[in-house]
């Protein structure tokens, strides 16, 4: 099947700054720029400002006077806890109890919310909250088309934007958010990323991206690609869709219990992980780092007391940290077994460890 | 990009060195380019006889594994260890301090070696 595959409004940009495109998620999108991928990393990791395009995720406005009930319902954390302005990791389940997609959900007000998606599970996602939406007096929009979303993340984040927006980013602390004006357009602008840095997600109109972009590299950012991105999310332990979660694979396995609040009331998928938590997960997330030579990658085989015990989901060198690993293993070997990684077919001894796999640098 | 005229090219883009019956391996310039940023270099096992067109040696980049084909057939008689400590060089010194291996020509087996002229015409194509 061929897909034709989408730009963003910021494609002539990525070509310009001699980005690499490849096929991502339905799009063509920047895997790297002219200075490659470490310096992209060293430049969010070591104080300055990284810009990345990542317009291809989704967004859904879900607004009506049953949103926080839809919510509490589509959604495993507990939207109840939320004020005005804040933003929440949480997740869509099926049935199963197995994730949909992860998300993150922003509260606007009582009957309004926003919902950021993955690119790759978009459609997916709306018609599942379409599907369900009928239940409830609630409205959803796929505003995913009209919005383009700017990761703006490094310690200099702060200053490269605050020249562009009318109120104090000082004011919004980790995880909240503001409606402001961006170059002079109504945007959202959060202190959120996916990088383990101090920094921002900015949603706007695709009519002002060029602007945006333009004016955020004179401040000093410079583009980053999916590559270091990747990096820098692998290094945090965050889970990506279609590596640590997926359709195969409950809260209970991905180590993301803390996101899915059984004490809130029903919601979809609860019966489901309740029993898998009772029963045990059939296999546990871990983060491994390498004691020999070698770089585990994905689907990388981990074997524990010499017995294959599961693979790796993401893998790395970390210039700081490195040859390091989120893999699934058996319950049993989650603490106990000597651990190796096979690469090219030979085991490297490998050791459990605690994430992040480097400092995280996040406002708190 | 440079392509020294000293210098042996093959398809997949590795170079050759060969002074005598001793040869030297490496990836070009252009392979590097089109891998960025190299991050680990698995070197070969001194005294591993290598075929042409095997692969004798692995170069990782941030997001790709990519094997290293031998240009001619020989026994591996020394490799640079200073790859394993800097895999960089091998972007920054392609045909220099980012060599890869030295072997002992041990027969005529060769895959299709071309010159600088014919590799900056092949990359062209």
């Amino acid at each position: 099947m061929s897909e034709q595959l989408a730009k963003t409004p910021l494609f002539e940009q990525h070509v310009e700054q001699g980005g690499k495109i490849v096929p991502f998620a339905g799009f063509e999108m920047p895997v790297q720029y002219t200075q490659g991928a470490l310096k992209e990393y060293t430049a969010v990791r070591e104080g300055g400002a990284g810009i990345f395009d990542i317009t291809h995720m989704g967004q859904v406005r879900v607004s009506g006077h049953e949103a926080l009930a839809f919510l509490q319902f589509v959604t495993t954390n507990d939207v109840s806890k939320l004020v005005n302005g804040q933003v929440q990791y949480s997740a869509l389940l099926n049935d199963a109890g197995t994730f949909i997609d992860d998300i993150t959900t922003y509260k606007i007000s009582d009957t309004e919310y926003y919902l950021c998606i993955n690119a790759a599970n978009r459609l997916k996602d709306v018609q599942h909250l379409q599907a369900q939406a009928a239940s409830f007096d609630v409205n959803i929009v796929d505003e995913s088309d009209d919005t383009t979303l700017l990761a703006l993340q490094g310690a200099a984040a702060q200053a490269a934007l605050q020249p562009l927006v009318d109120s104090e980013l000082e004011n919004i602390g980790y995880y909240k958010f503001a409606q402001l004006q961006v170059a002079g357009t109504s945007g959202i602008i959060s202190r959120t990323g996916y990088t383990g840095e101090d920094g921002f997600e900015i949603y706007i109109p695709n009519s002002i991206a060029v602007d945006v972009w333009e004016k955020l590299l004179a401040n000093g950012a410079i583009p980053i690609g999916l590559a270091a991105r990747d990096m820098l999310r692998t290094e945090m332990g965050y889970a990506l869709y279609g590596h640590e979660i997926s359709d195969a694979v409950t809260p209970v396995e991905a180590k993301l219990m803390w996101i899915t609040k059984l004490d809130k009331g029903d919601f979809i998928g609860k019966a489901a992980v309740e029993t898998r938590k009772n029963e045990g997960p059939r296999k546990r997330l871990i983060a491994i780092k390498l004691l020999g030579r070698g770089i585990p990658r994905e689907h990388y085989k981990v074997f524990a007391d010499g017995a294959e015990s599961g693979e790796v989901t993401s893998g790395m060198h970390s210039p700081m940290a490195g040859g390091v690993a989120l893999a699934y293993v058996k319950p049993e070997h989650a603490e106990n077994g000597e651990l190796s990684i096979e690469i090219r077919g030979k085991a490297v001894a490998a050791e459990r460890t605690t994430l992040p796999f480097v400092r995280s640098n996040v406002r708190r | 990009m440079t392509i020294p005229a000293n210098l042996k090219y093959t398809k997949d883009h590795e170079w050759v060195r060969i002074e005598g019956d001793i040869a030297t391996f490496g990836i070009s310039d252009h392979a590097q380019e089109a891998l960025g940023d190299i991050v680990f270099v698995e070197l070969p096992e001194i005294g591993r006889e290598v075929n042409a067109g095997e692969a004798y040696a692995v170069v990782e980049s941030v997001k790709a594994v990519s094997d290293v084909y031998a240009p001619l057939a020989g026994e591996v008689i020394e490799v640079n260890e200073e790859l394993e400590g800097e895999p960089e060089k091998v972007n920054t010194d392609a045909y220099g301090t980012g060599w890869i291996a030295k072997i002992k020509i041990t027969s005529d087996a060769s895959v299709e070696l071309m010159s600088d002229d014919e590799y900056t015409t092949f990359l062209e194509e």
